[in-house]
This record gives C-alpha cells, structure tokens and sequence, in this order.
C-alpha cells in the first residue's frame, strides 16, 4: 500500500469516526444535530447542552472509540502472530476468560464489574490465553486454526458455565452483571472509562511500537529467526498486548464478540492493507464500527440494545459468509 | 460381553447412589426395602425414592446416553476427535426457543418449553446443514458454520436474558444450565419413548458409521453414498441430542468425554462403540447429577455445570496426550 493511499485510508477513517462521534453525541431524549453538537462544544458558554453532552454522552462515545479500537487491534495482532484467519479474542476464549474473572470477583466482592475490576480482568484475560494456547499447541502437528478454535470454543464454554454457576445463586449480581456480559456500554461512569483507558491506551501504543516484530512474526518460525528475530520472545509480546487491549475492552464493555475477527478482514478485503497498514486502520475501522453499532439501535428505534448483540447480529453472518467463501477445504 | 456386565453393574451402583445420597439420605438397606417392598416400607422412603429420585436417575441415565451416543455420531460424521452435538447448534437452537417461551409465555412453560427447544434444535440443525452446503458438506467447514450459528444464537439468548424480568431470567438460567429437579415418571416415559427407536437406528447404521469415520475416498471406494449418509447421520444425532435438550436443557461436555472413554474400552469399531458411549454417556451424567445435588447441600449445582466441570479436566488431558491431531 503506497503511503498517499495509506494516508487517504487513515484520514478517512479518522473523519468517519468524527463525524459518527458528533452524531451519536446528540443521539438521545434531548436529541440535537451534529452541527448543534459541534457548536454547543465549541462555545465558549456552557450550555445546558454541553453540560448533557460532556458529562453523561461523551463518556459514552469514548468508551465505544476505545473498546472497538482494541478489541479490533487485538483481532488483527493474533490473526497475524497465530497465522490463524479465525484467530479473535473472542472465539478463542480470552473474552470469557476476562469476563469470568471479573464476574467471580463482582461475586465475592459485592461490587459491580465495570471498569472497577481491571486486574482480575487482566488476570482472566492471560489464564485463558495461555490455557487455549497450551491446549491448542500440544499434539504432533501443533496449533493448526481448527484445533486452537475447538480448543478455544470448549475453554469458553467451560468458562461461561462456570459464569452461570456463579450467577445462578445469586440474584443481585446476575441482575448488576447481566447487562455487562451481554457486552453493553449503556450508563458508563466517566471515572469508570478513566480508570481504563490509560491500560488500552498503553496496548495500542505498545502495540505500534512493535510492529515490525509483529508483521516478521507472520512468517514461518525459521523464517523469523533468520531475520534475527525470537519467535517465542515475539509471542510473549503480541501476547501480553492482547490482554492488555481484550482485558481493558472487557472491563469496560465486556465480552463482545466478532470484532476483532471480521474487521481485519474486512479491512483487508477493502483496502488490501499489508500488516503494518492494517493495524491502525483496523483500530480506526473497529472504533467506528463500535460506535456506529452502539448508536444506531438508539437513533433508529429509540431502544438501547447492547452493543455486543448488535455486534453479534451483524458480525455472526459476516463469519458464516467468510467460512463458506475462503475458506475450508472439506 | 464381560465389559458389557461391568458397565451395567457400574450404572446400577450409580443409581444406587443417586437414590441413597441427597438432602435427605437414606441408608442402602432401607433403599433395597423401598425398591423390592414397597408396600411395608416406611411411607416417606417410599415417597423420596419412587417419586423424587428413582424417575430423576432414570432420566439423567436416559440423557446421558443419548449424548454419549449423539457425541459418537458426531465426531465419526466430522472425523474430529474433538467435535461436539452441540457444534452442531442444537444447544444454541434450543436456549433461545426455550429462553424465548419461558419469558414470553410464563404461564405456560411447562408444557411448552421441551417442545420449543426440540424444534428450535431441529431447526438450528438444519440451518447449519444448508448454510455449510456447497455441492456436498465437509466435515470443517460445518465446524465453523455451527460456531457462527451459535454465536449468532447465543447474541439473541443474551439479548432475551438482558431484557426480560429478572426472576424470569433466574429460572431460565436454571433450565439453561442444564438441570433435572423436578423431573417426574411422566417424563421418563416420553423420553425413553423418544429415544430408544433412535439409539436403535444408530447401533443399526453401526457400519456406515464405521465407513463415514474413514477417508472420503476409501469410503465412497467400498461403496457408500457419502453424503446421503452424513445427512441421515447428522439427523439422528441432531434428533438424540434435541430430544435430550428437550428433556433436560443443553447439557455440554458428556458428547465429548463419553465417546472418548468408549473407544478406549471397545476400540473404534462402532457397533461396539454406540452401545459403550451409551453406557458411559449414562454414567457420567448420572455421577455428575448425583456429584451436583450432594458438593455443596443444601445448594444443588446443575448436572450441567457440573458436566461441564468434570469435562474440562479430561479436556484438558485428551489434547495434551497430542494423539489426537485435529
């Protein structure tokens, strides 16, 4: 991809995720046009405007922006470091590893999930990745893309049963959490998205500086050792990146599903993105995408759906479309 | 046929548990009186093992194995080693049909819920077949069809459970985790009528399970219709498992483990293989009721979360033994 049209890609994206951002800022019982939103946030005033604006929408948006940007960035990272084309937080379990964690915490603590619980999330997110990777690795022929996703689909399901275990006994946390595991952003506290945010922040930048070791790591391990480059240093880094970006994204959202498998692809189908362009591109495509299905239910039927079932609903036949087309042999 | 007697003798001292052990429990000598006379028993024995926990054992034993079977089904069908009934989207089908009437329909439930999630198992199933059809269905890519189904289902379970009434939700998630209390004689009978013309069809096609679990070729080579067998296999497995689902909610994990331990009793031939998983399938999620209903009294854990617990483990260790490459 040749840098002007990099540069098209990423100011497009960017503005589409501006443009979303004013629009779904005036989404909402006090419903304004993005030009009214502009011109209340640029006033130099405080309008009772402003005021709903920065203070109970605002948080919002920035949540759906950040989440979408890591869950995406995280999808393009394992799908490049597993040369796996399925590889995703998600269908691989790291999701529901965070989410256990944090619900099991929720449940002996007393205390509400969202945002307060980062390092059981972060705890959760690593335990299921090196379990899913430990499972799906072992055996003659290693890691092929269908054994590490039966082996992340039955961690998952192990893991959400355990969920409902906990759940089932307990009727305040199953009516506090069941939102969250749905994976909704509805009524985020702007000290809950502050807590999280630095942790995201810290992925995705970590996650531009190694690059270049990222993009060798899609190579062949041989291949990737002559270029002078340790391949299971390399995997340690890419995964340490993932659960910072999926263990914040779960803490905020919680387990949303399918993002990070189907915008790289999709990204990549567009643009044809080598590795290096596709991940920013993928965290501007992600964070739009987050938004765009977190506002939409709200301004077209004035219903708060979560964002993870619209996510769901739009990215499941995405996947089933991508797994009849490339896919498999067989 | 030893093998077979060790394996009955197994289950009947498991259901001997499962009558034994409980909130209340019963010493053996007066359940071997409640069983053979009934009628000089004391009443409340009488009561607790004829009517609460004879029919509930009898149940879960029926459930398991038709997992244990539906699990046989589909690892030949797929030649996975680690494919599962419920990849096949019937637990997925099922929730969301059952969650649906259990929350829109509360008075009703009763009757209604095991014939929503049957139709709503039958109907994923199919789904799943036509969306994974390109000439012909190959054993990988229904894999990732089923993932793409459950997922897409498992979105609408969650956006029921997110909106509707929460002590609704309680109780749904209950029968979601797959659960027996309750169940009494009437059930019995409608399940064991379901599914003993089934596990009857399966051991018969023992032999083009035998052909299906072979290399493509080798088996249309000796003559078989490959995909007018997976499709006629997939339906019994999708039918055992739907009417299991039906029965006791989706219950994981015993389609997985029972086969496995099956095959290393029997070895993979299937006309022993379907009567073994039958048996291990049996026992497993009896124990796993039993193990449930006893860990932390007076709480019960649902048989499937407790299924689920113990599959994990054997989970873990069948893919660490790296025989099995997927």
């Amino acid at each position: 991809m040749s840098p002007p049209r990099l540069a098209l890609w990423l100011a497009g994206l960017a503005a589409a995720c501006l443009l979303l951002a004013l629009w779904s800022l005036g989404v909402g019982s006090l419903s304004l046009s993005p030009a009214r939103v502009w011109a209340a946030l640029v006033a130099e005033t405080p309008s009772r405007e402003a005021l709903v604006i920065t203070t109970v929408r605002a948080p919002r948006v920035m949540a759906a922006l950040a989440v979408g940007a890591a869950l995406a960035s995280a999808g393009a990272i394992m799908q490049r470091i597993l040369r796996n084309p399925l590889a995703e937080p998600g269908l691989l379990g790291i999701n529901a590893g965070a989410a256990f964690a944090m619900v099991l915490t929720a449940v002996l603590t007393g205390t509400a999930p969202r945002g307060t619980l980062i390092p059981a999330a972060m705890a959760g997110a690593a335990a299921a990745s090196v379990l899913v990777w430990a499972l799906g690795s072992a055996g003659r022929r290693g890691a092929t893309p269908l054994r590490l996703v039966l082996a992340g689909v039955i961690v998952a399901s192990f893991l959400v049963s355990l969920t409902q275990a906990l759940l089932i006994f307990n009727l305040a946390a199953l009516d506090g959490t069941r939102l969250w595991t749905a994976g909704s952003l509805a009524g985020i506290q702007p000290q809950e998205l502050a807590s999280v945010l630095p942790w995201i922040a810290a992925g995705l930048l970590a996650a531009l500086a190694a690059l270049p070791g990222l993009e060798i790591m899609g190579l062949e391990d041989d291949a990737a050792r002559g270029l002078g480059i340790d391949p299971a240093r390399w995997r340690l880094i890419a995964a340490a990146i993932v659960v910072l970006l999926t263990g914040g994204a779960v803490a905020l959202a919680g387990p949303l599903a399918f993002l990070g498998l189907i915008v790289p692809h999709a990204i990549r189908l567009a643009s044809g993105a080598g590795f290096r362009a596709l991940l920013p591109l993928c965290a501007l495509g992600g964070a739009a995408l987050t938004l765009a299905a977190d506002t939409l239910p709200r301004a077209l039927a004035g219903t708060d759906i979560p964002v993870g079932i619209t996510l769901a609903l739009i990215g499941a036949p995405i996947f089933l479309w991508l797994a009849r087309r490339q896919g498999v042999p067989g | 046929m030893k093998r077979l007697l060790t394996g009955l003798a197994c289950l009947a001292v498991a259901l001997f548990l499962a009558i034994a052990l409980g909130e209340q429990p019963i010493p053996p000598r007066a359940v071997m009186a409640a069983l053979l006379y009934p009628d000089e028993a004391p009443v409340q024995h009488v009561f607790i093992v004829h009517t609460l926990r004879l029919p509930r054992a009898v149940l879960a034993a029926l459930v398991g194995a038709a997992l244990g079977v539906a699990g046989t089904i589909t690892q030949a069908v797929m030649r996975n080693p680690l494919a599962e009934p419920g990849l096949l989207g019937i637990n997925g089908g099922a929730a969301l049909a059952a969650l649906a009437i259990m929350l829109w329909l509360p008075g009703t439930s009763a009757t209604l819920v095991p014939a929503a999630a049957l139709a709503g198992a039958l109907a994923a199933a199919t789904a799943i077949y036509a969306l994974s059809w390109r000439g012909g269905i190959g054993p990988q890519r229904v894999i990732l069809i089923g993932l793409g189904c459950g997922a897409f289902m498992g979105a609408g379970t969650s956006f029921l459970s997110a909106f509707g009434e929460v002590t609704a939700v309680q109780r749904a998630m209950l029968w979601l985790s797959g659960s027996f209390s309750g169940s009494g004689w009437r059930a019995v009978l409608g399940v064991a009528l379901t599914l003993a013309p089934l596990l009857a069809l399966a051991w018969i096609f023992a032999r083009v399970l035998d052909l299906l679990a072979m290399d493509e070729a080798v088996a249309r080579g000796l003559g078989l219709r490959v995909q007018a067998a997976r499709a006629a296999m997939v339906a019994i497995g999708a039918l055992l498992c739907g009417a299991s689902v039906a029965a006791a909610g989706p219950v994981g994990f015993i389609g997985l483990m029972a086969p496995h331990l099956a095959r290393r009793i029997t070895g993979p031939t299937h006309a022993a293989l379907i009567p073994a998983a039958a048996l291990a399938g049996a026992l497993l999620l009896l124990l796993a009721d039993v193990a449930g209903q006893n860990v932390i009294a007076p709480n019960a854990i649902p048989a499937g979360i407790m299924a689920a617990l113990m599959g994990a483990p054997f989970f873990a260790w069948l893919m660490w033994k790296g025989r099995h490459d997927g």
